[in-house]
């Protein structure tokens, strides 16, 4: 009986007809877009909205192309990662609470496909976005101002797509732990900002967390992070991952009591 | 052969008990009505049965592998979702083959009688097509076991018939455990009383056993006038209960004995007799005598 | 760089953003069972540009 691919069909369709599989993608691109478009006019805004006296001229460093997709990202980790956990906050926590998830558990439902199927989708759904919307500031970033290194940014870009794994098991995990999708959300928020809060504040005294994945995958641009930081910190985010997915199948299957009759 | 049996099975939120060492057996084959008031813990007790909640304590013993259905008292579904879709769903998940899922799901919907609106979104349907399909989700995998909850009390009489006739035909290859308050349905279908009050099992037996339990050996003679009604209760010697045009007699005799006497002592004076019918109590009247009784 | 080929680099932010907001219109008005009022969805829609659309999408949504 194969019940991932039933549960995973499921998914699929679910996330195409709420939309989710398309406008998730199109944020991210035109979060992408807006960044290079902005340096490229951010002479000439300032020119014409300032009242400069006659002859005064604004010098504006150009910014290097490698900033600009560092400040895509710095979008990305605001933005886009709060997109994805309100989008998936509902996952597990919304189905018990609607009452819709009763008609699955009364059923032999395996929890690990329920909980694996879910994550699958929502991580599709999180990479590509964010691919997507990389690769549209890449070719922005090349017409306006010049390219970056293709390798650079494929190993900045994957070394991203852990954090983003990182966060959509986060977010899978609070919605099958915690009562409701506004719950979900809120923890998984905290956990993500405010955890990566802590880490710039006291990471000094350590060199490898999962919290740094973003900054590590910026480094890349500029050259490479220290090889050895950055495979512990690569190790220690699949462990968090692989520990939220067991933890995830668990909660799914220990509150699955609680969906509404 | 009993295909399912309870034993003290209890749940408690805290200090409140919501089902107290409840036992009862269901035999293959028959349909159990589970009737009680509001509270009384029929749809915690469905929920333990269904595998939805776990009992605080006592034992459930069934043949897992035979399968079981389950429809809630509000079933909802994923409203993006066809019938048909969840339908296929829904048999996958229960362990129909693949093979098999999809034709077995456009049977049980003709079956259930939405075949005509098998591709149509389930967030489009009414209540009572909600019922019908949450009906159709639990027997989709033809399980040997049967549970619903309250099936048809969000209907109109039309579908209540129309669900109870679908049910009835299920038998005997499904045995049928349903709750419900709207007696008359229990009547209609019911091999089998189980009677709840505040979490305990307050009656059971057949409803044969059941009504007799509660049957008082009364005899009610209907005549023409309120007057006549009046003079034949003067004349006997029994208990007689005036009730405007009729008079209802209490004679405490086994079998036929009673109507026979009545019958003999209205060949004497039967002046505007216009019916004699032995009493049965109706199950609305048991409900509630039980449940005002104890 | 020429002008036309920079207003060609402008068009698809252009699309984005009203293609956004129509999209998010036009579910708002099929959708029979939005989370809160359908009137301040569709303020929020039309006069917070992106955020509007977003939050309808993720938050006022429901599914249906």
């Amino acid at each position: 009986m194969n019940q991932f691919g039933v549960l995973f069909r499921k998914e699929w369709r679910e996330n195409l007809r709420n939309y989710k599989i398309f406008w998730i993608p199109i944020v991210f691109i035109l979060f992408g877009i807006l960044e290079p478009v902005t340096n490229y006019f951010l002479p000439q805004l300032l020119d014409s909205l300032g009242n400069l006296p006659e002859g005064a001229v604004i010098e504006l460093p150009v910014p290097q192309p490698e900033e600009i997709l560092q400040a895509v990202l710095g979008q990305y980790q605001l933005i886009g990662m709060a997109i994805l956990i309100l989008a998936y906050m509902g996952s597990i926590a919304g189905e018990r609470k609607s009452g819709t998830a009763t008609l699955l558990y009364v059923r032999p439902l395996s929890f690990r496909d329920y909980f694996l199927s879910k994550w699958l989708m929502a991580g599709i759904t999180g990479v590509m976005s964010v691919w997507l919307g990389l690769l549209a500031a890449y070719y922005y970033i090349f017409l306006l101002f010049e390219q970056v290194e293709i390798i650079s940014f494929l190993q900045f870009a994957g070394t991203y797509s852990v954090w983003i794994l990182l966060v959509i098991t986060i977010v899978l995990a609070a919605s099958a732990a915690m009562p409701n999708a506004g719950m979900a959300a809120a923890v998984s928020l905290a956990l993500v900002f405010f955890m990566q809060i802590a880490d710039s504040l006291l990471g000094a005294y350590w060199t490898f967390s999962p919290m740094k994945i973003p900054a590590y995958a910026a480094q890349w641009l500029y050259g490479k992070p220290d090889m050895s930081d950055y495979w512990w910190t690569l190790a220690l985010a699949i462990a968090f991952i692989l520990a939220l997915l067991f933890f995830g199948i668990w909660m799914a299957k220990r509150k699955a009591s609680t969906a509404k009759v | 052969m009993t295909i399912l049996e309870v034993r003290n099975l209890t749940k408690r939120y805290g200090e409140q008990v919501a089902v107290k060492d409840l036992s009862f057996a269901l035999e293959e084959g028959t349909a159990t009505a589970l009737i009680g008031p509001n509270g009384a813990g029929k749809t915690t007790t469905l929920s333990m049965l269904a595998g939805l909640l776990r009992a605080t304590s006592g034992s459930i013993n069934w043949h897992r592998e035979s399968g079981v259905g389950f429809l809630p008292q509000h079933p909802h579904f994923f409203p993006w979702m066809t019938a048909l879709e969840f339908m296929e769903m829904a048999a996958k998940l229960s362990g129909v083959h693949s093979k098999n899922a999809l034709s077995q799901s456009k049977k049980t919907l003709e079956f259930v009688g939405l075949g005509s609106v098998q591709n149509k979104k389930t967030g489009t349907f009414s209540g009572g097509m909600k019922q019908r399909l949450g009906l159709a989700q639990a027997i989709v995998h033809e399980p040997k076991l049967l549970l619903l909850d309250e099936p048809v009390s969000a209907l109109d009489p039309t579908g209540r018939r129309e669900i109870m006739d679908l049910l009835k035909s299920l038998q005997p290859h499904t045995t049928v455990l349903y709750s419900t308050h709207i007696l008359n349905d229990a009547e209609q279908m019911t091999d089998q009383l189980l009677f709840m009050q505040h979490g305990k099992l307050v009656e059971h037996g057949s409803l044969g056993e059941v009504k007799e339990r509660y049957a008082e050996p009364r005899i009610r003679i209907r005549f023409q006038t309120a007057r006549q009604a009046a003079a034949f209760a003067g004349q006997v010697s029994w208990p007689a209960d005036l009730d405007g045009s009729a008079v209802e007699l209490a004679i405490e005799e086994e079998g036929d004995t009673a109507m026979k006497k009545v019958l003999a002592k209205l060949a004497d004076t039967s002046e505007g007799v216009i019916g004699v019918e032995q009493k049965t109590a109706t199950l609305e009247e048991i409900f509630i005598k039980v449940a005002g009784g104890k | 760089m020429d002008q036309s080929t920079i207003v060609l680099l402008l068009l698809p932010i252009l699309f984005i953003q009203l293609g956004l907001m129509i999209f998010a219109l036009v579910d708002l008005i099929k959708n029979p069972n939005p989370n809160g009022p359908k009137w301040m969805w569709a303020v929020l829609i039309v006069v917070v540009n992106i955020i509007g659309p977003i939050l309808y999408l993720v938050i006022g949504r429901r599914n249906y």
